[in-house]
């Protein structure tokens, strides 16, 4: 027992001499340092930001000023991170880095985005009381070695003169009391006393908080927690799905207003060409006459070649364009499926009942969900009928229905579209569930949410 | 014939403006949005109206818009929708208010020039002119197709260019017949649906439609 405690006291009284102790209070200097200038630069900025874009004018340049306190932060972070590896040897990963985005506007919407960013500014924020808790160490080891040496100071410079100059004052900083005035070489070691006790007290406050230190550079500084990386990964994979559904529609409308527009005009030329060339001939008399009459038959021929090619062409297009986007999406899902529904070959009817109106890449979805389902039921069913429901429930959920009175015997793992296209909906989180007893009849329900 | 022509691409804005121009017709205005069509028909007060439905500034259905407005505050004045696509929800709402002086024609359409035109002066003088492909989208989801499946091939032929909008002349032309033999199928076409006989084009257009369920059935709620 005696000896536990011996051994206990040893290693608190031993812990300033260890090379442990020389990196933590080198962490507690510099950490403090850095943590106390990244406060202030931090304060700084953010608050001229903030103030500044409270006016109309000041708006652009308090964004301005926010962003680069979004970019400063995170440089200080990783300099945080630097130290506390460099001196303590304790590494904490870098969170993902900043993702810039195309456009000035997409560049600060970014940037005011960065989590990583925030939460280092947090960290900046925070740090305050631990770098002064930093610092104090530092200073209370300074002091409490200067007090250790007091006998030896005495020795040095105070024995010849004896008592009659004003006594030496060894401060001891709080809260180890006040000034301790030595007047005596045995006088000088209750101060060198009171500095070993300053030295061990030190050297245990840096590891305490510098353990602190460190588990806020993790939480802080280092990458989210899974929770966290989950919602961003749903957030960026949502802004995916958006991004392709925006291009696929740019993608129709250049071919709308560039090739398809340029073949219109192509076939409306020939048209006129055409006519102009006319469609009776007369035989003539001479042999040129008849020539010039081939010719133009011949030319008749080609001109009606190439108008069926243009027209032909456009019916090819067209149908490439449906199925990149449709156009009568943009007035809804109700219109789009109408128009569906017109051409599916077995007679189908549409209900409608959408509330919000669902963003544009779920109604593409749903869009080519109901294409699919319709296309299989017209080649699998032998049904009479299709019906296609579509409505909006409560709970943000967008619900499609397509059945039908055929054979059923539908079955989404035989490889069929069925499993494509339960791929397609899972992209959003959505469900596909299947009901199709041999015999039928065959109801197909497509859960999507409102938003990717 | 006096035209006004909406269409946001120039090329096929002029080359319809030339197309018409040189069948002898008058182009009173040619523009490129919804706005300054319904402004260049109060101004000129023309025959027809070529309307493009993609135009600025969403370039969803402004056209279609323009036309619906059209079609009530100028009802003397034909509407030929003029499109890339040919989608139903969009012939439903044209014929809604009647099928009298109402086009829906594919771009496409132009390529023959002579049966564009004609499509053309039959809007303008109050009667229809559908795309054949607006037919087979109403005759595939027509709930009448036990009636339908009573024609001969030949009766459905002449029942689809009925709806298009076409004449007894017109569809003996198309299928290269006689005038009478014309008669005849729609004579038996009307006996076998049960359809009013009528000798105006246009209220034939109208019963053919009403069979064929020209509106697409859409239930609310």
């Amino acid at each position: 027992m005696g000896a536990a405690i011996r051994r206990v006291a040893g290693t608190i009284v031993r812990a300033p001499l260890t090379g442990r102790n020389r990196r933590e209070l080198m962490y507690c200097g510099f950490g403090g340092v850095a943590g106390l200038a990244g406060f202030w630069i931090t304060v700084v900025l953010l608050l001229s930001g903030l103030t500044i874009s409270v006016s109309v004018i000041g708006t652009v340049f308090g964004l301005v000023l926010i962003t680069m306190t979004l970019r400063v932060s995170r440089r200080l972070g990783s300099l945080h991170r630097r130290l506390l590896k460099r001196m303590l040897g304790r590494q904490v990963e870098a969170p993902p880095p900043f993702q810039p985005g195309t456009g000035i506007l997409n560049r600060v919407d970014r940037r005011l985005r960065d989590r990583p960013a925030w939460r280092a500014v947090w960290y900046a924020l925070i740090k305050l009381p631990v770098s002064a808790v930093q610092l104090y160490t530092v200073m209370l080891t300074a002091f409490g070695l200067a007090d250790l040496a007091y006998p030896a100071i005495w020795l040095l410079f105070r024995n010849h003169h004896g008592g009659t100059l004003s006594p030496l004052v060894a401060v001891v900083p709080v809260p180890f009391g006040g000034n301790i005035r030595v007047g005596s070489w045995l006088g000088a070691f209750p101060a060198a006393l009171a500095g070993a006790a300053c030295v061990v007290a030190a050297a245990w406050l840096a590891r305490g908080i510098n353990a602190a230190d460190g588990r806020l550079v993790r939480g802080l500084l280092g990458p989210s927690s899974m929770a966290e990386r989950v919602s961003e990964l749903e957030r960026t994979r949502a802004l995916a799905v958006d991004d392709s559904a925006a291009a696929l529609r740019r993608v129709e409308r250049d071919l709308h207003d560039g090739a398809q527009m340029r073949l219109a005009a192509l076939a409306m030329n020939l048209g006129m060409a055409r006519e102009k060339l006319g469609d009776d001939d007369q035989a003539g008399d001479s042999a040129a006459d008849n020539r010039a009459s081939d010719n133009r038959a011949t030319v008749r021929e080609l001109i009606d070649a190439a108008q069926r090619n243009a027209v032909d062409a456009l019916a090819d297009l067209r149908d490439l364009a449906r199925g990149i986007h449709p156009p009568v999406l943009d007035n809804g899902l109700a219109s789009a499926l109408i128009t569906l529904a017109a051409s599916s070959a077995i007679p189908a009817t549409v209900s409608a009942d959408i509330g919000i109106r669902p963003a544009p890449a779920i109604e593409s979805i749903a869009y080519f969900c109901a294409a699919e389902l319709i296309a299989n039921a017209t080649k699998h069913s032998y049904a009479n009928q299709i019906k296609i429901n579509i409505h909006t429930e409560r709970a943000g959920v967008l619900v499609l229905e397509v059945s039908d009175d055929g054979i059923g015997g539908a079955d989404a793992g035989r490889g069929s579209g069925l499993s494509g296209l339960a791929q397609r909906v899972s992209t959003v989180d959505g469900r596909i569930n299947v009901s199709s007893p041999a015999g039928g009849p065959t109801m197909v329900t497509v859960e999507l949410p409102l938003r990717a | 014939m006096r035209v006004v022509i909406a269409e946001d691409a120039a090329l096929l804005r002029e080359g319809l403006t030339r197309l018409l121009e040189d069948r002898g017709h008058a182009i009173c205005a040619a523009v490129t949005d919804g706005d300054a069509l319904l402004a260049a028909v109060a101004q000129h007060q023309p025959d027809v109206a070529v309307v493009d439905i993609r135009m600025p500034p969403t370039h969803t259905d402004e056209g279609l818009r323009a036309a619906l407005a059209l079609r009530q505050r100028f009802p003397g004045t034909g509407v030929l929708m003029f499109s890339q696509y040919i989608e139903t929800s969009y012939s439903a709402q044209l014929l809604e208010g009647g099928a009298a002086g109402v086009g829906y024609l594919l771009k496409d359409r132009v390529a023959n020039v002579a049966e564009f035109a004609a499509a053309l002066q039959r809007v303008a003088e109050g009667g229809t002119a559908l795309d054949p492909e607006v037919v087979s989208q109403l005759f595939r989801a027509s709930r009448q197709r036990g009636g339908l499946a009573t024609l001969t091939p030949r009766e459905r032929q002449v029942l689809a260019l009925m709806a298009e909008g076409r004449s007894n002349a017109g569809i003996a032309a198309e299928l290269v017949v006689s005038g009478g033999a014309v008669e005849k199928h729609v004579a038996s076409i009307f006996a076998k649906l049960g359809l009013p006989q009528d000798e105006s084009d246009n209220r034939r257009v109208l019963a053919v439609l009403r069979y064929l369920g020209g509106k697409p059935q859409l239930q609310e709620g």
